[in-house]
């Protein structure tokens, strides 16, 4: 600290540059566009939904203010702690398979094999790949007519499951596509993680006399666990937010009527917010459940800030 | 000098600033000349943007002082892309709206009451469906586009292949129940009635229904029973004659004679299961003619079954043209031009007629044998034209999705066991009530 101050005063007083000098000007204009767009598409609509979350706001119409109205009614609603717990199971399930998982393919895939690239780009496919396509390909396993899945209960003497539609299953088998479609994405960030590893490090455990085993649990886990902050960050934002998947897998339109997902046992926030601002025009009442999810993802990323201190360690 | 810059800089922002601005409001200048530009939109397929567009380019020749724009789109986008240009205020005049939507559009006080245009300038006599766009304080609201009808769709080889004989015009749902038993089998081919049924390898079923216009709501109907009063504000679903058609449903799908939601989610779409020759009966509109012939089904129509005391009941949706309250007059005028031309001219109608969509709105158009055509399936289109004189709306008003959801969601519940019929009537019309004073009290 004491260093840092003198290196400080050392260094020749900056001169106090004048607001908008002709430099400034010129930087203010070469960031005019980032600026321009920042203000009014994310400030400008942060705001209106704030507004709007404080409203009754059919979009057809102005909106009227009515107060803490929209949130007083959100917590009464039984289908909002529904959809909550839906997507706070979701949470549980995926965010530490996940990221297992993609660590444990990262370390595979970080050894010397053959067709190691091939490997690679196998578990990135489902990565780029639409969302239809995946519920096409989820839909050849899970079916519960033609799926594979329950031609392999029946051979085995089980009894049939509705996978996507079925309270118990539907969500633990959305989580398993939403891995498995996923997981290449962690995968590839884990793999620059790890090969930032330097190979000292192993080459000293070695000597030491440490094993496989010791060698990842005592060397890589620690060295990486910036790695894994992040996606587990990251993971954690992707499940909240997940609407693509349960809108194309479960049934979501916004015609009257659909009956895919008619027992919302796949409801999540997104796709109860989508509902509420899209199909019934209560744009009001959509973006206090917007506010709501913010506060909660926001709330859940503090604390992870705050344990990161007991485990990540940055060298 | 450097002030100069300076200036340019500011220049600079504020242009970018306006560009960004105006690119997101108003529609550049709509008048040439004597010509009127009319913006207009309607959801579309590729068939019938195609389609509309030659009967624009008619329209345009006959009408040469009308230039008309469109905004058209998939359904689901066009309606997403309609709400949001009505709130930014640059919707178009006119547009075809879904029948469901009128109301909902009404209420919201986004669309013009035509009343005045309706009673002095539109033939009834000759059009169908006009009353079902009227609400109940007797004003309307839209002038129908296209007509959707209810009728029993039954596939012709399953019958043949039970030897059970076709659904007739004075069949009633006990009829129809009948009948699925023979027409529902397992994976060894035993019907419903064989002691050997296996109720967990039903590879067909009797009997689909499901939503809202194919759904429950015709058998509440015909029961004597309904969802909402006439006013449409109040829920009507805690009533005998309800109970005694929820407990047909129920019975129905405990004998596996109809595939319940789950059932139904195995074939993917609701629809497939009869598309795939899973399913000999269903409930459907007009509109599923398109997709049946493109599948190869063998099927026909037959009127929809009478209930206990003999009441008979139909969905109909007559989607309209409606105009946009905010249009300004010369437009409104235009736009009231199109409408009068949509109805009365019969080329216009028998174009439309061609993309097989809907049933026409000109009565002479659709008792003509080009509407009528037996050569085509279904045979029986007549039964589509009868049913008009029994059919009613499906209680659309402004909250319609909403309540259809509760509606929807309840019977997936009761139809999945997770409940009653006792609690699904109470759990059903509380639900109900709430979305209606949500929405009806605040007013």
């Amino acid at each position: 600290m004491l260093e840092l101050q003198t290196k400080q005063q050392a260094k020749p007083a900056v001169k106090k540059r004048k607001w908008l000098d002709s430099e400034g000007r010129w930087g203010l204009l070469l960031v005019s566009p980032y600026l321009i767009h920042f203000l009014v598409f994310v400030v400008g609509t942060s705001v209106a939904s704030l507004y709007f979350s404080f409203s009754d706001y059919d979009i057809l119409n102005p909106p009227k203010w009515t107060g803490l109205d929209n949130y007083a009614k959100l917590f009464e609603d039984p289908l909002f702690y529904r959809a909550l717990w839906n997507t706070v199971y979701f949470t549980i399930l995926y965010v530490p398979a996940k990221t297992f998982l993609a660590l444990l393919l990262a370390v595979a895939l970080n050894q010397k094999l053959k067709g190691l690239k091939f490997f690679r780009m196998v578990h990135f496919l489902p990565v780029i790949s639409s969302w239809t396509v995946i519920a096409y390909v989820a839909d050849a396993v899970f079916n519960q007519r033609i799926g594979f899945a329950n031609a392999f209960l029946s051979k085995l003497g089980l009894a049939p499951q509705n996978w996507l539609i079925d309270e118990f299953w539907v969500i633990p088998v959305l989580v398993l596509i939403a891995i498995w479609k996923s997981v290449g994405y962690m995968m590839i960030i884990f793999l620059a993680g790890l090969q930032g590893i330097s190979s000292d490090m192993y080459e000293a455990a070695s000597i030491d006399g440490a094993n496989a085993w010791q060698k990842f649990w005592r060397v890589t886990v620690p060295m990486i666990s910036g790695t894994t902050f992040l996606v587990v960050i990251l993971n954690t934002i992707y499940s909240f937010q997940n609407f693509e998947q349960i809108f194309v897998m479960t049934g979501g339109s916004t015609e009257a009527g659909s009956t895919g997902g008619a027992n919302n046992a796949s409801l999540v926030l997104m796709l109860f917010m989508f509902r509420q601002a899209f199909s019934f025009f209560k744009m009001g009442y959509a973006s206090a459940i917007a506010w709501v999810l913010f506060l909660i993802l926001l709330a859940i990323t503090l604390i992870q800030f705050k344990l990161q201190k007991k485990w990540v360690h940055y060298d | 000098m450097k002030k100069r810059r300076f200036l340019s800089v500011l220049g600079l922002i504020g242009l970018t600033a306006a560009l960004l601005i105006s690119g997101c409001s108003s529609q550049s200048s709509t008048q040439q000349g004597d010509k009127v530009e009319l913006y207009m939109g309607y959801s579309s397929d590729p068939p019938t943007k195609k389609k509309m567009e030659e009967i624009i380019a008619k329209f345009e020749q006959s009408h040469p002082h009308i230039k008309i724009k469109t905004m058209t789109a998939p359904y689901d986008d066009f309606y997403q892309k309609l709400t949001t240009q009505i709130a930014a205020g640059n919707a178009p005049d006119l547009w075809q709206s879904d029948g469901t939507k009128v109301f909902g559009y009404a209420q919201r006080g986004a669309i013009l009451d035509i009343t005045d245009y309706v009673t002095k300038e539109i033939n009834k006599e000759e059009l169908n469906g006009l009353e079902f766009n009227k609400d109940s304080d007797g004003k309307y609201w839209g002038v129908p586009q296209g007509i959707q009808v209810g009728a029993l769709f039954y596939n012709k080889d399953l019958f043949d292949k039970a030897g059970v004989p076709y659904p007739t015009a004075d069949w009633t749902w006990d009829d129809l129940k009948a009948a699925s038993v023979k027409l529902t089998l397992d994976a060894n081919g035993k019907h419903a009635d064989d002691p050997a049924f296996d109720k967990k390898s039903v590879k067909q079923y009797g009997f689909a229904f499901f939503g809202s216009s194919r759904g429950a709501f015709n058998i509440l109907k015909a029961y004597g029973g309904g969802v909402l009063d006439p006013t449409l504000k109040k829920s009507i679903i805690n009533s005998p004659e309800n109970k005694k058609a929820v407990e047909w449903m129920v019975d129905g799908m405990q004998r596996k004679l109809f595939p319940n939601p789950a059932d139904l989610k195995a074939f993917q779409s609701n629809f497939k299961a009869f598309l795939s020759g899973a399913v000999a009966m269903q409930i459907d509109i007009y509109a599923a003619t398109t997709s049946m012939n493109g599948a190869g089904l063998n099927y026909d129509v037959a009127p929809m079954p009478k209930g206990p005391d003999g009441k008979r009941f139909a969905p109909v949706i007559a989607n309209s043209w409606v105009i946009n309250k905010k249009a300004e007059e010369q437009k409104v005028k235009a736009a009231k031009e199109w409408i009068t031309y949509w109805t009365t001219s019969d080329e216009a109608q028998k174009e439309w007629t061609e993309v097989g969509e809907a049933i026409p709105v000109k009565k002479s158009v659709a008792n003509s044998e080009m509407f009528l055509n037996p050569a085509t399936k279904p045979e029986n289109k007549k039964v589509f034209l009868d049913t008009l004189e029994f059919a009613g709306t499906i209680d659309t008003n402004a909250v319609f999705t909403e309540w259809v959801k509760v509606f929807t969601d309840n019977l997936a519940e009761l139809f999945m066991d997770k409940y009653g019929t006792d609690e699904f009537i109470t759990k059903t019309d509380e639900g109900i009530q709430k979305v209606l004073d949500d929405f009806f009290k605040k007013q």
